[in-house]
């Protein structure tokens, strides 16, 4: 429904505020308080990350496009809104959401497929053989999102608007990596695709890509802070008509600035996701996948949701 | 698998869960009391129900076939056929498209609630030629077009092919308003991962299929709606399919055949189409195909459509019915030679349909196709035979028709 974001569920059913949805983890903590003692979990964006790790892993054992990628990982992120984590068989529901995601964007892959892929995936027997459970776990999934299985992807703005913001192909595709990343943040949640593709140009252009790409540049993420602010902050004072004719990233700021200035794009919005976005680079060096895994690993294994 | 949310968690519940496995929070026979048995098809059947807790209206409820593998119904994935319709259904919300209530998915099965609609093109259609044809008024005609355009207008400017755009799948609510039913085929145009042609050969029932289709395009467009949506507008007219072709089946190597006698019947009425009017004629696949139609001395100097028009319109019935469609008059023409366009690029678009002279011209346009009527259509019929909703064997519901595109036999790689 590319015509009408607006009109569409994703925003009216599926965007919340920082607090809405800070409230509604907390309800659902509460409600398996036993639960969620007896197995303590990493930090939600730890789990964000390993999550989103094994569905890439699976999306490339199957040959799946970036975007019905993302669509999975907004899967999973909607349905763990509705439901405790500890209650489910993350690696069943991340298999899940690849089936349903492929479906919905027109990449289908047999459910057998799936299954021989996630078996091959996450030996150890985290993961059952028995497809009739990947079947049952759609069931579920769809029906904790209301079937509103339409999602709304930036990778669209991003498209529309590189021409217009004269971006080198290094830069689009230092945007597009990170509208990829943002998918392990709460960003979806919180805000419209839109913004989230004039957030991932902006740092494209302030993080100037070159061959090291983006993972070196979060070493520097308080000089992209930084840099970010000032690009927006200049948005609110925009300067029209700067003289020089230069074409490099910094011209290429103001003119996003300016652009921003002009427009009714929420830019406080954008300030909240270039900060989020940031602090996920800053965390992504903290982040132990083999911790994350033997946490998950150890309440699958002892609430027998692996059978 | 899945433990219910609630009872909560208690110490020795631990590895139980898995036996418990998914629940509908809601039951079907809980929410509705379902009072007959409307239609089948190769998805499953369809029920008329009423509500149970003073939910107004009346509904009807699309039953997906479980899948069975021996006698036993298992998940085995849900096809993606109604993975669409449910996706869509969800999201589309406009006064032509039918109005999905909600979606039930209990014991295997998918339950999709809509809103129920007494009539359906098809059936109005039918009811005009008993016991001898009597054309379908004139603001009738015009009413029920306004609106089919109206709503695919809404369906195309979100990105939706119906693709399946028939009389029977065009309801009519007792009100008379039209509404753009069965999405079973529908799918977005906006971001097709694979070309639209990969996913499903075998689009739109072959008496409405567009004529680009017919000649093997891989690339199809909402055009191919549009030409649906002229072969119905004909339709209302002379109360017959304007191009009744016979389909040709596919053979056992699976390979679609081109559907000769169906173009054929095209080149009856509308000529041969030209490479003068439609330079991308060449380039289809099938394009060699039309040197071996057959053609009579008639149609060799072009279209007759005019001729088929106007005789039609004029045609007094056998009874002494006064009305006729000849106030549809020239615009009414126009506007049909303008959806029957060959060239898909050149069709007419649902937008400018609805900016057509036909609708300006003359009576204004109601919002119910019946205004004015003394008569009232047959109430759609629904049979007692199959009162139970809940009954997992569906006799007579043989899996056939449209290859089930969620299972490609080879893995597709990008």
């Amino acid at each position: 429904m590319a015509a009408s974001y607006w009109e569409s569920s994703q925003r009216r059913f599926w965007t919340f505020s920082r607090e809405q949805l800070d409230n509604i983890r907390q309800k659902l903590e509460e409600e398996d308080q036993n639960l969620v003692q007896s197995y303590p979990l990493p930090e939600l964006r730890h789990l964000s990350f390993y999550f989103n790790q094994q569905i890439a892993r699976l999306g490339k054992r199957l040959g799946v496009r970036q975007q019905a990628m993302a669509t999975a990982q907004l899967y999973l992120r909607r349905f763990y809104t509705k439901v405790e984590i500890r209650r489910t068989n993350p690696y069943l529901v991340i298999a899940t959401a690849v089936y349903l995601a492929c479906k919905m964007e027109e990449c289908p892959h047999h459910i057998r497929l799936v299954v021989s892929e996630g078996r091959t995936l996450w030996p150890g027997n985290f993961f059952s053989s028995d497809t009739s459970k990947l079947g049952e776990c759609e069931f579920f999934l769809i029906s904790e999102m209301s079937s509103q299985m339409i999602v709304h992807h930036p990778y669209r703005t991003l498209t529309s608007l590189q021409g217009n913001f004269s971006l080198t192909q290094e830069e689009s595709a230092l945007a597009w990596s990170i509208i990829n990343d943002h998918y392990m943040t709460d960003l979806p949640l919180l805000y419209a695709p839109h913004i989230i593709a004039v957030m991932a140009i902006l740092l494209a252009l302030v993080l100037r890509p070159n061959t090291t790409g983006i993972q070196s540049a979060s070493n520097s993420a308080s000089n992209i802070a930084t840099a970010a602010q000032a690009a927006l902050n200049s948005a609110s004072q925009p300067r029209p008509g700067t003289g020089d004719r230069q074409s490099g990233p910094r011209t290429k700021v103001q003119k996003l600035a300016n652009w921003l200035a002009e427009s009714n794009i929420d830019i406080e919005g954008i300030v909240n996701c270039t900060q989020e976005m940031i602090s996920f680079y800053e965390f992504q060096e903290q982040y132990n996948e083999k911790h994350t895994r033997e946490q998950i690993n150890r309440f699958v294994k002892a609430r027998g949701l692996d059978k | 698998m899945f433990p219910l949310r609630r009872p909560p968690f208690h110490p020795t519940d631990r590895g139980v869960g898995h036996n418990v496995g998914y629940q509908s929070k809601v039951r079907v026979i809980d929410r509705y009391k379902v009072i007959g048995f409307i239609s089948s098809g190769t998805y499953g059947r369809v029920y008329k129900a009423v509500g149970r807790h003073g939910q107004p209206g009346e509904f009807a409820i699309k039953k997906f076939k479980p899948d069975k593998e021996g006698e036993q119904i298992q998940y085995t994935g849900i096809s993606q056929s109604a993975v669409r319709e449910m996706a869509l259904c969800s999201e589309l919300s406009h006064v032509n498209v039918i109005k999905l209530v909600e979606i039930i998915l209990e014991d295997k099965c998918i339950f999709m609630v809509f809103e129920y609609a007494e009539h359906d093109l098809l059936q109005i259609i039918h009811h005009h030629t008993q016991p001898a044809r009597h054309p379908i008024p004139p603001a009738t005609v015009k009413s029920i077009m306004f609106q089919l355009l109206n709503g695919c207008q809404y369906l195309h400017s979100n990105w939706v092919l119906h693709r399946d755009l028939k009389p029977a799948n065009i309801m009519v609510t007792s009100a008379g308003e039209v509404r753009i039913g069965d999405l079973g085929l529908a799918r977005l145009f906006n971001k097709p991962l694979h070309s639209l042609f990969s996913g499903d050969k075998v689009v739109v029932t072959i008496w409405y299929r567009a004529p680009e289709l017919l000649l093997g395009s891989r690339h199809y467009t909402p055009a191919i709606d549009m030409w649906a949506i002229g072969c119905i507008f004909a339709e209302l007219l002379s109360l017959r399919p304007i191009f009744k072709g016979e389909e040709a089946k596919m053979d056992s190597k699976k390979t679609v055949p081109f559907q000769r006698n169906q173009m054929q019947k095209i080149v009856e009425i509308m000529g041969l189409p030209s490479k003068n009017t439609w330079p991308n004629l060449v380039s289809m696949p099938e394009y060699s195909q039309l040197s071996t139609l057959s053609l009579s001395s008639h149609n060799k100097n072009g279209s007759s459509l005019e001729k088929w028009y106007y005789s039609t319109i004029n045609s007094h019935s056998g009874t002494s019915v006064p009305t006729s469609n000849a106030s549809l008059g020239a615009e009414g023409y126009k506007l049909l030679a303008a959806l029957l366009e060959y060239d898909p690029e050149k069709r007419l678009t649902a937008q400018a349909a609805l900016q057509h002279p036909f609708f300006s011209t003359g009576d204004k346009v109601s919002n119910n196709c019946f205004e004015g009527m003394k008569t009232e259509y047959p109430h759609r019929r629904v049979s007692q035979d199959d009162n139970d909703i809940r009954t997992s064997s569906l006799p007579g519901t043989k899996r056939s028709g449209l290859p089930d595109d969620s299972r490609p036999t080879k893995r597709i790689k990008e």
